[in-house]
């Protein structure tokens, strides 16, 4: 027995205690390997199998993570799908995170009326259905009969309109401000909280000290928050190489144009449930599902390892 | 180090009157305390002082120039807060300076004045510290090191011995009141407790429902309260009252008699025939015996034992009880019926409306 066990636990018959144990982890160990556990180990084991057209399945190892990597009709895709991946992550820590934070510091600030109202209108778009968001987007932003050339024209810009769904070049740049549009609610809400957090004393002891708002908000509330800023980031990572919905919503399993919005999450889809006259893959799909998970365990490794150990949390 | 003026000061949130028409004056190098019952308005008093918070009318002058419309950092004063305030992610050096930096103290200055607030204050071992790596006393230092920096005109102190064990109260109260000797600034000092307020103060500021009930030298207060208030407010245990009636007045000397003591003369002065009074004494003017300007009878029903002292708990003829403080090893036994008496001067005797009537006595 280890000695970091209470009294209590030591002193119990072993029979007794492997019935406590059983009775309190019991249930969520069950829950958590049939729901977690054996889905994540189920697909794995299926990324190493393959299946001729009679569908019957054979062990093949690691051959098609070798295919979706090396074969250049799989890994082209696959890159460009994380490339894209990569690009979406990076407008959401750039634009949603930043925007979050600074609507939550204004919110913080003292005096401001309807803050309430505030609130709720920028957490609004997060209860929202992704797919009315996007179905909604797709209207605004159409050249035919969205409101967004009639609203830029209105203000003397409509020159700077374009069908920024539909080209290449800004399609998959529009679809992530529209992701950030929708979820810019959550790091605001998460940051706001932990504003709150700090005591109004604090604020006080700094306004003595003769810092302006603005001061005391970088010098002061973001050191301090950072921590919630640190777990909104992980957040995001996770989400956004999880996401799918949105991209299939306005854009459809194919991600056009030209695959220009194609992301990890519709290149599985793809993958494993096939698209028009691409059959579906249930083993590359699984492979494809693995390299996601390891994406993601990879960067988490890295939070943890690099960033969570440097943080501190504060006490008030 | 400067002079401080409070003239028609209200403060309303809403509909409630939080402070209401405060004025006090407070001179140069004075030590002023700020007491009174929880909620009565003190914090709110020195935040806006302070300036972290609006006045809703009046106004406050520092060092003979109005702040009303001054940011706090520029109106002389350091606060020292209750929770101490310290920034979490500065260490204490840091937590000295940061301040100054924004006022524009370059960092040779800062830097001396630091080292003299940490030698003040015994904080030189401390000053690579975290606040959390600090006990309370020490954190209470170090915000107190953080006002001393600033060279304020005023320091105002809010509270700042409450979050402290007893034992480091005591020893800090004396820190405190050695830097004001030292310092010899001006300081507004907020506190709930009579016996901070009593030992440290100059001049205490006695507060109730955001008034002012009276203003004045610790002992003045003590042995002249204003009024019903104070009287109960300073002193402890608290004075005790009986209910009284003047029933007659001769050749200059009023007669006051109540149900719960035996009857009393005392100088006419404004009083007249069929006034509703109180009578005041406090426990520590009360002795046993018979022959007194006052007396009064009661069953001894509790007595606390504190060494120097014991405080008999009395039930009065008319069902109320009174204390008595009793000196030495001999305490009355509960049960035993006891008169106790106190010499005119400190008899204290209030009219309808809770002010002293000065009936000469002292
Ligand atoms: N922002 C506010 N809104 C309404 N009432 C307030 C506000 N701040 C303080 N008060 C009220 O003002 C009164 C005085 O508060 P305060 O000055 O903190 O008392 P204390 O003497 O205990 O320091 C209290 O009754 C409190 O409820
Ligand atoms: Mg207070």
């Amino acid at each position: 027995m280890p000695e970091s066990l209470s009294p209590v636990t030591a002193q119990m018959p072993r029979a007794k205690l492997a019935g406590l144990l059983l009775f309190f982890l019991g249930p969520a160990v069950v829950i958590y390997s049939l729901f977690s556990i054996y889905p994540l180990v189920a697909t794995m084991a299926l990324s190493t199998y393959t299946s001729d057209p009679s569908g019957a399945r054979s062990f093949v190892g690691l051959a098609n993570f070798q295919t979706l990597l090396g074969d250049a009709l799989w890994s082209k895709p696959f890159w460009n799908a994380l490339g894209n991946n990569l690009i979406f992550f990076t407008v959401h820590m750039c634009v949603q995170n930043p925007v979050g934070i600074a609507l939550a510091g204004l919110l913080s600030l003292p005096r401001v009326r309807l803050k309430g109202f505030y609130r709720t209108v920028m957490f609004l778009p997060t209860m929202l259905s992704v797919v009315i968001v996007g179905f909604s987007w797709n209207l605004i932003l159409s050249p035919l009969w969205g409101v967004a050339s009639g609203a830029l024209k209105a203000v003397g810009l409509g020159s700077l309109f374009a069908p920024w769904l539909g080209l290449e070049s800004s399609a998959l740049v529009t679809l992530s401000l529209i992701s950030v549009w929708q979820f810019v609610g959550i790091p605001m809400m998460l940051i706001y909280a932990a504003l709150l957090n700090i005591p109004e004393e604090l604020i006080d002891a700094a306004r003595v000290d003769g810092l302006g708002q603005l001061r005391i908000f970088f010098h002061i509330k973001l050191p301090l928050v950072l921590p919630t800023i640190s777990l909104v980031s992980v957040l995001t990572f996770v989400a956004n190489f999880n996401a799918f919905d949105l991209i299939y919503s306005v854009k459809g399993a194919l991600a056009g144009p030209n695959f220009a919005t194609d992301i990890l999450g519709t290149f599985f889809y793809r993958t494993f449930f096939g698209n028009q006259l691409q059959l579906g893959n249930p083993t590359m799909g699984a492979a494809v599902a693995t390299v996601m998970f390891f994406i993601i365990l990879l960067g988490l490794c890295l939070y943890l390892f690099l960033v969570q150990r440097r943080i501190r949390r504060y006490a008030f | 180090m400067a002079n401080l003026r409070i003239e028609q000061l209200n403060k309303r949130y809403g509909a409630t009157t939080v402070l209401n028409d405060v004025n006090l004056s407070i001179e140069d190098g004075e030590f002023v305390v700020l007491v009174g019952p929880s909620g009565c308005g003190k914090s709110t008093l020195l935040r806006m002082i302070a300036g972290l918070d609006g006045a809703s009318g009046g106004d406050i002058h520092i060092a003979g120039k109005l702040v009303n419309t001054l940011a706090p950092a520029e109106r002389g004063i350091a606060m020292v807060f209750q929770s101490y305030a310290l920034y979490p992610h500065m260490n204490v050096r840091k937590n000295m300076t940061f301040g100054l930096k924004f006022t524009g103290v370059p960092p040779t200055e800062r830097e001396r004045r630091v080292a003299e607030a940490a030698r003040m204050l015994r904080l030189e071992e401390l000053l690579e510290r975290y606040p959390r790596d600090l006990s309370g006393g020490q954190r209470q230092r170090v915000a107190i090191g953080r006002a001393i920096v600033r060279e304020p005109e005023v320091f105002l102190f809010d509270e700042p011995l409450s979050n402290l064990d007893a034992a480091l109260r005591v020893s800090t109260r004396v820190e405190i009141a050695n830097l004001h000797r030292l310092l010899k600034s001006t300081i507004v000092y907020v506190t709930h407790d009579q016996v901070e307020a009593m030992t440290l103060a100059d001049r205490i500021v006695v507060m109730n429902k955001g008034r002012i009930e009276q203003v004045g030298k610790p002992l003045d207060l003590y042995y002249e309260p204003a009024n019903l208030f104070v009287a109960g407010f300073i002193g402890s245990p608290a004075m005790n009252f009986f209910e009284a009636k003047v029933e007659s007045i001769e050749g200059g000397r009023a007669r006051v008699t109540g149900a719960a003591f035996r009857g009393l003369d005392v100088a006419a002065a404004s009083l007249s025939v069929g006034d509703t009074l109180t009578v005041g004494v406090r426990p520590e003017h009360l002795v046993r015996g018979e022959a007194g300007a006052f007396a009064a009878e009661g069953i001894v029903e509790l007595v606390e034992r504190l060494g120097e002292a014991s405080f008999a708990y009395l039930r009065r003829v008319d069902g109320r009880m009174f204390v008595a403080e009793v000196r030495g090893r001999q305490t009355p036994a509960p049960g035993e019926t006891v008169t106790l008496v106190a010499a005119s001067p400190d008899v204290h005797i209030f009219d309808a409306s809770g002010l002293r009537v000065a009936t000469g006595t002292r």
